[in-house]
């Protein structure tokens, strides 16, 4: 076997190990945090490296192809946003920040071997491997609502890996097989046309929807973002969901794509699943007043239009996802970094404390604006274009009533994002204290912004390398 | 193929009946009750828990000392890896010998940094 081709997820696992022994020996603890951003370049480079190859490793198990590593370059641009924005608010927990780092770049470990398994167990393994370190961090800052948080967060995950194992059981049971490609041949031999094969793709759905967040799976969202670090909540919400959709695209493409009966169900179940989670988020998002929660639900409503490109089931709506996801990320990661710089000065994060900021703070709510513009979807934003790529598909597949919820939707969605831009700048500063912020935090939000205006402008670079990452292993 | 719902349908099955069982069974004293075939008269005979045995001496809920908890987690890691280098032991053999020994060896590394973890975080120290 070749070890070169598992080489940025063996470099990652390496570097949260390195972290975990240089934790024990050095007392500033920001060297970590430098320790584990620079070696970041690592696995970077080894994915750069890869970048081209389509081959399996590891007896089959793992793929090396444009999905997983544009899904890697992701998840390390992930992980090295979450150790900048992160260093603000280290302070408060003091004494466990090795474990933190250690514990995202593990998480970081899991996410990337997620999106390369394309096979059930390895998948599941995966999934739990992103999931524990998680499921820790929410709890980290050991009040009485992280702990909670963690709590619920553990408990129903546990749950939805219960319902996943069922699933998955269900179809191997039906195929003899665990390799997506292997199922997918059983599938195609045809034959296996029984209620028990769509019993077990419904419980897929349910328990890579939780990781996704879609509705009716969404229960945890709210209460974990709230009482989660902030850090930690910006990072369930980009790193689990782009996760999430990465092994729904992999296993219902490669195992599932096969009989046109299937095809048709499952993108069925994902339509109609896809109206009710843009609903349901937006709708409620409104009444939101602590913004962590309405950021939770807005991260709930976009899963559902990033389903649109999912139930479109073409490669249009696939290459539509994975520009969604980037974009996504980075519009939500530079909310939540603004978020962490003003409840590092306020104290909190209800949206009405947040009146009158851009006197007091006029370029940190300047990029708070031009990130929940973004989420929004309008133009020149990143989201817009990301939103218009998925629609299309959807257009593209026939799905009509769909992108008219998600347009109807998107116009909802304006109403509680811009309500805190609104906030901002004509409400009146409770003080005229300025907010301060170091320099991670700024280069987190500047390369955000940056990044938010560019793919608004000038999408095809990510583009191309969407369509190109869409192409999975046969 | 077709058997497979089937099996689990037996499972589904006995899965509704026990639920049922355990309802039935717990509203029939209170349906009675309703009905007017069972008077309700209450003593401390009947009230007191119908269990074998001693009776409790204070409460049950003993509060054990946290410190257990790290130990039982570190114990039960290591445990579960002396358990798992029997098989690996016995099936180590043939041509892959030599890739078997040291991806074992990178296991027990990753544990011993564990370990290690463990105890300059004072976790083993019984303070």
């Amino acid at each position: 076997m070749n070890w070169y081709l598992i080489s940025p997820q063996l470099s990652l696992g390496a570097l949260a190990l390195l972290v975990i022994l240089l934790d024990l020996f050095i007392r500033e603890k920001r060297f970590l945090a430098v320790v584990g951003a620079i070696g970041l370049a690592v696995p970077f480079g080894f994915a750069v490296s890869l970048w081209g190859h389509e081959e399996a490793t590891l007896y089959g198990r793992l793929a090396v192809d444009g999905f997983s590593l544009f899904f890697c370059f992701l998840f390390l641009g992930i992980a090295f946003l979450t150790l900048l924005y992160s260093t603000d608010y280290l302070p408060r927990m003091p004494g466990r920040e090795g474990e933190y780092y250690a514990l995202i770049l593990l998480s970081t470990t899991g996410f990337t071997l997620l999106a390369a398994a394309r096979e059930l167990i390895s998948i599941y393994l995966a999934l739990e491997l992103s999931s524990l370190p998680l499921y820790a961090l929410a709890a980290f800052l050991r009040d009485e609502k992280s702990t909670e948080a963690g709590i619920k967060y553990l408990l129903l995950g546990a749950i939805a890996s219960a319902v996943l194992l069922y699933g998955m059981a269900l179809i191997f049971g039906l195929t003899g097989r665990t390799g997506l490609s292997e199922i997918a041949q059983a599938l195609a031999a045809g034959g296996i046309r029984e209620p028990a094969l769509l019993f077990g793709v419904v419980l897929l759905i349910a328990g890579f929807g939780f990781k996704i967040a879609a509705v009716p799976f969404h229960w945890w969202v709210p209460d974990v973002y709230e009482g989660a670090p902030t850090p930690v909540t910006a990072y369930i919400s980009v790193g689990s969901k782009a996760a999430g959709f990465a092994v729904i695209l992999r296993v219902f493409y490669e195992a599932f794509g096969q009989p046109a009966w299937l095809l048709s169900d499952w993108s069925l179940i994902i339509a109609v699943l896809s109206a009710l989670t843009m609903t349901l988020g937006n709708v409620v998002a409104i009444w939101q007043k602590n913004i962590k929660r309405m950021l939770g639900y807005s991260g709930i409503a976009n899963a559902g239009y990033i389903m649109v490109g999912l139930a479109a089931a073409s490669s249009l709506g696939r290459s539509g996802v994975l520009f969604f996801l980037a974009a996504y990320t980075l519009a939500n990661i530079g909310a939540f970094t603004a978020v962490i710089a003003i409840s590092n000065k306020l104290g909190s994060d209800l949206i009405e404390d947040y009146s009158g900021m851009a006197r007091r703070a006029p370029a940190l709510a300047l990029a708070l604006a031009i990130f929940l513009i973004s989420l929004t979807g309008i133009p020149p934003t990143a989201g817009f274009m990301a939103k218009v790529y998925v629609f299309n598909a959807g257009l593209q597949a026939g799905l009509l009533w769909l992108v008219i919820i998600g347009v109807i939707n998107s116009v909802i969605s304006a109403y509680y994002y811009l309500r805190v831009v609104k906030v901002m700048f004509l409400g009146q500063p409770a003080s005229e204290e300025g907010v301060p912020s170091s320099i991670p935090l700024r280069a987190v939000l500047l390369i955000t912004a940056l990044g938010v205006f560019l793919l608004g402008v000038f999408p095809y670079g990510l583009l191309y390398l969407a369509e190109r990452a869409t192409l999975l292993l046969p | 193929m077709m058997s497979l719902l089937g099996e689990f349908g037996q499972i589904a099955l006995f899965l509704i009946l026990s639920v049922l069982f355990a309802v039935i069974l717990l509203l029939l004293p209170k349906a009675l009750h309703y009905v007017g075939l069972v008077p309700k008269k209450p003593s401390p005979a009947k009230r007191s828990t119908y269990e074998c045995g001693m009776q409790t001496i204070g409460e049950t809920w003993v509060r054990f000392n946290f410190r257990y908890y790290l130990y039982a987690i570190s114990f039960m890691l290591f445990d579960i890896l002396a358990i798992l280098l029997f098989p690996w032991a016995v099936g180590l053999r043939g041509e892959d010998r030599a890739f078997g020994l040291l991806v074992m060896g990178i296991f027990l590394f990753i544990l011993v940094v564990g370990l290690v973890f463990a105890w300059k975080k004072g976790a083993l120290e019984w303070k």
